[in-house]
């Protein structure tokens, strides 16, 4: 489990660094473009298939932060009255039910990814398509991972093993 | 008889606190696996709405709004306003009001505002003797007031998932969002009057410090509402000036954050937002595009026609439902699910879309207010430590304004159409 864990927070750092580079980029980058659109007139063609593309790729990465916080959007209406034992129970099955979904997903977009792929298409200057489209099913699985580390978690703390797993 | 466990299973799956877009994702699929088609079918609508270029403007102004957040502005905000508005009777809950919207309109809606202005502005009101529970509802219900105006989160939403002008719902919004301010503001006065609040003098050297504190933010609301409505910006462009404008005043001239300490955090902080939108973005729309070529809104709508049979009808209706819908799910999981579903029979009964987007809004910022789920309530427990019923208690005549408000927005259209058509926005 410790192993797990710190994998997980180290994946998370690496999320983070990522993040925070090409949201850097896209700001930049986005006020570059409005500046030689506006001022001079010109613009690099290059620039704005870049910077659409970016926010799936600072997307997916801040979804992946978002799973280690717990931050994404659900009913928490219900769960915020339970007991912390059946409040780990709830968290198993939704975790277990979102690693599940997530794979999928994963599976489904790296399909997705090879169907560009034979289609040969280039996104932007001669970068094909197929590796912008490289974070979708990578985010998914590590947002499966982070899934599957809450899961254990949880697991542990209702067999009693761990403190408290939730936040 | 499947179909009707693995429906309950979902929802109970979802009442239990499973992640939306995972809920939707389940449904997605399970229905393109029902018609026997491929499931990467969910990932091509994720990929064409994902570079669609509406979107850029989401991350860029999330960003700015949790710099401005997490920087000193929202003090100097309030210095700025109260200097301005603190000097009448009532005025400081005029002075909550304005600031709050402004700023609501800049961080999205996503509780950010009671945190970060609400914890400023209590003490304020609270010192200058408004009482407690006007107050408390003042400020909750102030936390989503001005999702209505430009450059606002819901709205750039709203206008992806509908494939509507962003810029025309930006003007649209503006006098149905002015209308609001002004509505809660007169109330505002009429309780501070009724409280006897003292008056604070006014001082032409707190307007002239004020002015200067803030002088490099007086600019923004101008940079993004002057140059969309004048045509200057499309709304990308006005998001890529704000993020940038933004940081650089508040790390290099105001210095209120570390470019090297700060901003990495709240980057974090505000593309986790952004991450979770789009995950339930990416799977809604592949499964919006499904029911939308399974003729599910046409079907609906036939379905409807025999009981509601004039457009007045629909438009109570649909108040109805969505404040059921504001009082079930957050604004941007609302926004996403239903108004694709809603839009086609909307336009049916003769509704016009851009005037539904601001009905839309209107409601769910209700909704925000409403339990069970209305996040502003939870949020102002938590940030002043109140029990969330002394909150609901709290809100309570602010709901019922809102709503008079609502009906007025739904049946006046004009208040929604007339800006975008006298600024001849496309």
């Amino acid at each position: 489990m410790t192993v797990l864990r710190s994998l997980d927070r180290f994946l998370v750092r690496i999320e983070t660094a990522f993040l925070v580079v090409f949201l850097s980029v896209m700001i930049l980058l986005a006020f570059l473009q409005v500046m030689l659109r506006n001022v001079l007139g010109i613009g690099f063609l290059w620039a704005d298939p870049l910077v659409r593309h970016l926010v799936i790729w600072v997307g997916f990465f801040g979804a992946a932060v978002a799973t280690h916080e717990e931050r994404h959007i659900s009913i928490d209406a219900l769960t915020r009255f339970f007991r912390p034992r059946w409040k780990a129970l709830a968290h198993i099955g939704t975790s277990l039910f979102a690693v599940v979904v997530c794979s999928h997903l994963a599976h489904a977009s790296y399909v997705f990814l090879l169907d560009e792929k034979s289609l040969g298409s280039d996104f932007m200057l001669n970068v094909p398509t197929w590796v912008a489209l490289i974070v979708i099913p990578a985010g998914y699985v590590l947002i499966a991972f982070h899934f599957l580390v809450k899961l254990i978690e949880h697991l542990l703390f209702v067999v009693g093993k761990q403190e408290s797993a939730s936040r | 008889m499947n179909t009707v466990v693995v429906g309950l299973l979902l929802a109970l799956l979802a009442l239990l606190g499973a992640p939306l877009f995972a809920i939707i994702g389940a449904i997605a699929m399970l229905s393109f696996a029902a018609e026997g088609i491929e499931s990467s079918a969910v990932i091509v609508e994720l990929y064409r709405i994902g570079s669609n270029p509406t979107l850029v403007a989401i991350p860029l102004f999330t960003f700015a709004g949790y710099v401005l957040a997490e920087s000193k502005t929202p003090q100097r905000l309030v210095n700025l306003a109260r200097a301005f508005f603190g000097s009448f009777t009532g005025g400081l809950a005029v002075v909550a009001l304005a600031t709050c919207a402004l700023f609501t309109a800049f961080t999205g809606a996503s509780g950010v505002t009671i945190v970060a202005l609400g914890g400023l502005l209590l003490p304020i009101l609270l010192k200058e003797q408004y009482p407690e529970k006007f107050s408390l509802g003042l400020i909750t219900t102030s936390g989503s007031l001005g999702l209505l105006f430009p450059p606002s989160l819901p709205l750039i939403l709203y206008s992806v998932t509908s494939k509507l002008s962003i810029d025309q719902l930006f003007a649209a919004g503006f006098i149905p969002g002015l209308f609001l301010v002004v509505i809660l503001s007169a109330y505002g006065i009429r309780q501070g009057k009724k409280a006897h609040v003292p008056k604070t003098p006014f001082a032409w050297t707190n307007v002239r410090n004020s002015v200067k504190a803030a002088a490099w933010e007086i600019p923004l609301p101008f940079i993004v509402i002057g140059g969309i409505y004048s045509g200057t910006f499309t709304a990308t462009e006005a998001a890529a000036v704000t993020a940038f404008y933004v940081l650089i005043v508040e790390v290099f001239i105001y210095k209120d954050l570390n470019l090297f300490r700060d901003i990495p955090r709240v980057m974090r902080e505000s593309m986790m937002l952004v991450g979770a939108i789009l995950m339930i973005i990416g799977t809604a729309m592949g499964l919006t595009n499904y029911l939308v070529d399974n003729e599910v809104p046409m079907k609906l709508f036939e379905l409807t026609k025999q009981f509601i049979t004039s457009p007045i009808m629909f438009l109570i209706v649909l108040n109805l439902f969505l404040i059921i819908v504001g009082m079930m799910m957050d604004i941007f999981s609302a926004i996403i699910v239903v108004v694709p579903l809603i839009m086609p029979i909307a336009l049916a009964y003769g509704v016009h879309p851009i005037h539904l987007g601001i009905i839309f809004l209107t409601n769910l910022e209700i909704g925000y207010l409403t339990p069970p789920v209305g996040l502003n309530l939870f949020i102002s427990s938590i940030r002043f430590q109140k029990p969330v019923f002394s909150i609901v208690r709290a809100v309570l005549p602010y709901i019922g304004i809102l709503l008079i408000a609502l009906i007025i927005i739904t049946y006046v259209p004009a208040l929604s159409l007339w800006l975008v058509e006298a600024l001849g926005v496309k």
